[in-house]
């Protein structure tokens, strides 16, 4: 039995988002798996699994994902709470495949909910002795560095970050559920405010409360439910791969071994991709991306997005639905939920023509330890081809 | 409003004799007493040969910046008031690169237009209290 083609999306379904204070990190979920499950037309009862990402500013939250479970009345025959930081769902959706491939389960929802102000409850601020003293607090502090090392290693500039900034907000422009829609330019970007130099406000994704599932079944089982199936053709993870701390000398960035991995399962190559969903918690992180998952060569990514690749009619159009910069931090649910809709051909005014084969990664860790860590997911998601045997030999 | 307190080290078995030691001026670092690596932060093995001989040793205290970034807005209300603030990552000559943070003398932020990354720096010890003093850097020529 391989991974390969075996497994399907077949539902997605993301809550209301935005500046929601008074919804519960659980209330978000449950309404974000009842619409995954409402969207791929599965008799609910089939359900069987839940894999959620750990909300990580709530504290302890033992049994988090039977939680979910018992409240959606599922009787599960798998549920766990994962943690890979924003990497989880899309690691999540790849650990569904492997549970029905062993026929230990038949429809997984693959979930996340966030709420960023638990009912006034502090942050606790556990972390590094050996960064906290400074100041060098959270993923900005952590991204602003790796931007720093971008400058001065490839000549990047702050208006190439904004040019990703600008084309994902375009993006956003033309979808009605963004958090952020109104239109700004590269001179915009250079005129927002320093939030921890080198970046700048427009450098920097929403905070957002929300929630959003997926449903995972067998390519079988997804060929009876309603929607076309998107396939899962190929999958990778790397982790422990540190961008700014010097760990084991490497020959290639931290990301480079996710993305061949889904690559070379999935028996494509990066010019067959039609569309890319890449996690854009901070533009600098987009720039990494571009380069260590090989769809630029090292020291590139900054002309490449100069040039409008990113763009709906760009060389690599990215981020269709705005991203975690526009749309939302739908921590990697928005950026699949997006890759869903281009595959079924219902992204209206931002379908991308033909879109076959599509790439998503999830982004994730502890950039709040000395060493920071990070965690890459990779899918590539492809449109049924219809043969049962397509690369399904066991 | 709630957690207002810096988070300063809360030292362990594993560091306090690193922060005893900046309290007596001196800055160490992990040493291999198998391969001889060098690291930080300090753990009970050795990340590159995972052998348990690891000993704390002193530094020279010289080093070059790789990475700085100006802090305008805080992710912990206790260093709103500091703003803007520089944090640095800087190269140990020894090898191990750590956080700190750019002055001209201790007590005494730079300004920031002066740091640039590969700049020469070596350490100084700045008292916060009697528990706390942390290892910041200066420029040297």
């Amino acid at each position: 039995m391989t991974f390969k083609n075996s497994c399907a999306i077949a539902g997605i379904g993301l809550s209301k988002f935005g500046q929601r204070p008074g919804t519960s990190a659980m209330g978000f979920l449950l309404q974000a798996c009842k619409r995954a499950v409402e969207d791929s037309g599965i008799d609910r009862n089939l359900v069987d699994g839940c894999l959620i990402a750990m909300p990580a500013v709530m504290g302890e939250q033992h049994g988090w994902a039977t939680r979910v479970a018992a409240h959606l009345g599922i009787t599960a025959r798998l549920a766990s709470t994962m943690d890979m930081g924003g990497a989880t769902p899309i690691g999540a959706i790849q650990t569904a495949a492997l549970y029905i491939n062993a026929g230990m389960a038949k429809a997984v929802l693959v979930g996340f909910g966030m709420q960023n102000n638990p009912q006034g409850v502090p942050i606790a601020m556990m972390g590094s002795q050996f960064a906290f003293p400074y100041g060098d607090i959270g993923a900005i502090t952590f991204m602003a560095h790796v931007a720093r090392r971008q400058m001065h290693e490839l000549g990047v500039t702050s208006r190439q970050y904004g040019h990703i900034a600008a084309a994902f907000r375009e993006h956003a422009s033309r979808n009605p559920e963004a958090q952020k829609r109104e239109l700004f330019s590269v001179d915009d970007h250079q005129k927002s405010k320093w939030v921890v130099e080198p970046l700048r406000l427009f450098d920097c994704c929403l905070v957002t409360d929300g929630g959003g599932a997926v449903l995972v079944t067998s390519l079988e089982v997804a060929r009876d439910l309603k929607n076309k199936p998107v396939v899962l053709s190929g999958a990778g993870q790397e982790h422990g791969a540190e961008m700014i701390f010097p760990g084991k000398p490497r020959q290639r960035p931290p990301g480079a071994y996710a993305a061949d991995a889904a690559f070379e399962m999935a028996g494509v190559t990066r010019k067959d991709v039609d569309v890319a969903y890449i996690y854009d918690g901070f533009t600098p992180l987009v720039m990494h991306s571009l380069e260590a998952f090989g769809f630029c060569k090292r020291g590139e990514a900054g002309a490449f997005v100069e040039s409008g690749a990113l763009g709906l009619h760009g060389e690599l159009p990215t981020n269709t639905h705005g991203g975690l910069l526009s749309e939302g931090h739908m921590y990697g649910v928005g950026h699949v939920a997006e890759a869903v809709r281009q595959i079924r051909g219902t992204a209206g005014e931002r379908q991308i023509k033909d879109a076959e084969v599509v790439f998503v990664n999830g982004y994730g860790g502890a950039p709040h330890e000395a060493p920071p860590t990070c965690s890459f997911a990779t899918l590539i998601l492809t449109k049924d081809q219809g043969s049962l045997s397509r690369g399904t030999t066991s | 409003m709630f957690g207002i307190e810096k988070p300063m080290p809360n030292p362990t078995e594993d560091t306090e004799k690193y922060w005893e030691a900046t309290r007596k001026g001196e800055l160490l670092i992990m040493a291999c007493g198998d391969c001889g690596h060098r690291y930080m932060p300090p753990m009970p093995i050795c990340p590159v040969c995972w052998s348990e001989s690891v000993k704390w040793t002193k530094a020279s205290g010289r080093g070059k910046v790789y990475s700085f970034i100006v802090v305008h807005r805080p992710q912990h209300p206790a260093f709103f008031p500091d703003a803007p603030y520089n944090v640095a990552m800087i190269d140990l000559e020894e090898g191990p690169r750590i956080h700190s943070r750019i002055v001209t003398e201790p007590g005494q932020m730079i300004d920031p237009t002066l740091i640039k990354v590969d700049m020469p720096v070596e350490v100084v010890f700045e008292k916060i209290d009697s528990e706390t003093t942390l290892p910041m850097f200066r420029p040297t020529t």
